[in-house]
């Protein structure tokens, strides 16, 4: 008896402690949540960073832009933490590419639309414009539609009229900006295909560790194949693996190519498999895919990572 | 108003796990949570080849369907002589490994796991919102949650007595004259439906971890039902708090710091329960040795 009421006693002891605990908590964290009060600007939450990017540059100085999706990570594996949560409350407007490339957060964004506004970037473009996933009965499109510069122009002009919509009183500022940044985009695309054309024809052909290059194929007139399907989650059988190897050594692809967001050793095994049928491939370089570089560096802005991809590219080619 | 939300889902989650977390830890199938999270696979993918289309409630069917056939099997050769344990591998591993070869088979350039699918996540539950007439009712999940925890409640109230002897003692239980067998698979039947509606809304890791780990603290910290009961359900609201409050602190994942929280209870409990805990057992050594 006397037991039994020392170990009640014990066990609310412990639940007192937790209690306190939690209180503790709620508190300090209600009180390091003050936000930064609101200076008058529009606030941008995009997904990706190359969202994140175009944002900046046609927004300029009335807009205060955030991304979700640091440097190098991959938007289908990405989680949100409780601060993502906040810069989604907080945000005036949200971009997000769409097409199934943030996976469950989508239907999120769709569902938040009535109540905020939150735009797809690919939401101007056209069924024709799009790739559709190989197998078509299943329907959905190819999500990595910023490898086409032009369709990026696209969601340029997306998220300028959504700017413009939303401040109508710097319409003119957005519209200049936007202009400025498409005209950078057109030459960006003009220098993609003269790179490209540098490459012997019979060449042009882009191996790498997932598909996320088609869209850039078809625009700058390279054959894209691919390991590992379309996310980065499917497993690659080992005859993907064999029928890769016969086609680099059938095609003598002279190097294949590692993401910055896909792990290098599904294309190590298919280099590894091609060296034993007497076929020397290297690995031509990292390519940026699903994600940017680090903030502040060249690589950094969307234009960057397409000039990277491609010098890479025209480089080990060539 | 994401804060209070976040935390009522993560309450309800937490209480849904806590009553049928006793249940499991007491019969030694803790990890029931991990494999129906695994065997939903082939549901999800026959579901989504057969009407082409990612409807959160159609998925949700299927899971479900899933979940209750992984814990007949489970059950099934569990009482057919098969180690729990290994009942539970052999049944969830062929489940998921089926829905993986059907992915590759038929769906290879679609993103199709239940991560992408089914798996939701407690820090978008706010923005899910039921909206009846275009009155806003609030998040679907708490919705969801509630009706499943009143659901478990009647059920574990109605036939507490019956839950407890075939928890404890199956075999006298039989002996007496209750169907042991339609008790164990009831369970597992809420089980199934708590742990696959919870998914819906807040993600694995969360109902896994909640469905085990304030269980097995609240089992170190008392040895009657009805009080292992109740701790259960206050460890895993405690964690959830003192999780959101940790994710706020440190900007991270938010179900990644709730089940990290219960963790540190678990701990805790492990260190300084008054019955089981270490740190109590050798002092008490040290003071009868004197």
């Amino acid at each position: 008896m006397r037991k039994a009421h020392r170990t009640n006693s014990a066990i609310r002891r412990f639940i007192m402690t937790i209690i306190f605990l939690v209180l503790t908590v709620t508190f300090v964290s209600a009180c390091g949540q003050q936000t930064t009060g609101g200076n008058g600007k529009l606030k941008i939450t995009a997904t990706t960073g190359m969202i994140t990017d175009v944002v900046q540059q046609v927004g300029g100085e009335y807009v205060e832009a955030t991304g979700l999706m640091g440097a190098g990570i991959d938007p289908h594996l990405y989680k949100a933490s409780q601060g993502d949560v906040k810069k989604l409350d907080d945000a005036d407007v949200i971009f997000y590419n769409g097409l199934h490339l943030e996976g469950k957060m989508a239907e999120m964004f769709e569902a938040l639309e009535q109540r905020k506004p939150t735009v797809a970037v690919s939401s101007y473009l056209k069924e024709d414009q799009l790739h559709a996933a190989q197998d078509q009965s299943l329907g959905g499109h190819d999500p990595h539609i910023w490898f086409n510069v032009k369709l990026w122009m696209s969601a340029t002009e997306v998220i300028r009229d959504t700017l413009v919509e939303k401040d109508p009183e710097h319409a003119d500022y957005y519209k200049e900006n936007a202009a400025a940044y498409i005209k950078e985009l057109e030459q960006l695309d003009n220098y993609a295909r003269e790179q490209i054309a540098l490459i012997p024809e019979k060449a042009r052909i882009l191996v790498t560790a997932h598909d996320a290059f088609g869209y850039f194929g078809e625009a700058y007139g390279l054959t894209v194949t691919g390991l590992q399907g379309m996310n980065t989650m499917s497993e690659y059988g080992s005859k993907d693996v064999s029928k890769l190897r016969d086609y680099l050594v059938e095609n003598k692809i002279k190097a294949v190519f590692i993401e910055s967001s896909v792990p290098k050793k599904s294309i190590e095994s298919v280099i590894e498999g091609a060296r034993q049928l007497g076929h020397e491939v290297k690995i031509g370089g990292e390519l940026y895919s699903d994600a940017m570089g680090d903030a502040g560096t060249e690589e950094g802005t969307y234009i960057g990572m397409v000039k990277h991809n491609v010098d890479t590219i025209v480089a080990a080619l060539k | 108003m994401s804060d209070f939300w976040i935390l009522l889902t993560g309450a309800l989650v937490a209480s849904c796990c806590g009553v049928l977390g006793v249940f499991l830890v007491l019969r030694k199938m803790a990890m029931i949570g991990d494999a129906i999270s695994h065997s939903v696979m082939p549901g999800i993918v026959v579901a989504f080849l057969l009407s082409g289309s990612r409807d959160s409630l159609l998925m949700m069917f299927a899971a479900l369907i899933c979940g209750l056939l992984t814990t007949f099997l489970i059950q099934m050769f569990q009482q057919s002589g098969i180690q729990a344990d290994a009942s539970i591998g052999v049944v969830f591993t062929a489940l998921f490994a089926i829905g993986v070869v059907l992915v590759s088979l038929y769906a290879r350039q679609v993103h199709l796991d239940q991560d992408a699918i089914l798996y939701g996540e407690i820090a978008y539950v706010h923005w899910n919102i039921w909206e009846v007439g275009g009155i806003n009712m609030g998040p679907k999940a708490v919705w969801l949650l509630g009706f499943t925890l009143l659901v478990i409640l009647t059920v574990i109230g109605l036939f507490y007595k019956q839950f407890k002897l075939c928890a404890f003692d199956p075999a006298l239980a039989a002996a007496i004259g209750i169907p042991v067998a339609v008790f164990h698979y009831l369970l597992m039947g809420l089980v199934s439906m708590a742990t696959v509606s919870s998914f819906e809304s807040v993600g694995a890791i969360l109902v896994v971890g909640l469905l085990i780990i304030p269980a097995s603290t609240a089992y170190l910290l008392t040895d009657q039902l009805g009080v292992m009961i109740g701790l259960s359900i206050a460890v895993g609201i405690a964690s959830t708090f003192l999780g959101y409050g940790a994710a706020v602190l440190l900007d991270a994942s938010i179900a990644g710091c709730m089940v990290c929280a219960a963790s540190l209870l678990f701990v805790a409990a492990f260190l300084f329960s008054p019955s089981h805990g270490i740190v109590i057992k050798k002092l008490r050594l040290r003071q009868l040795a004197r």
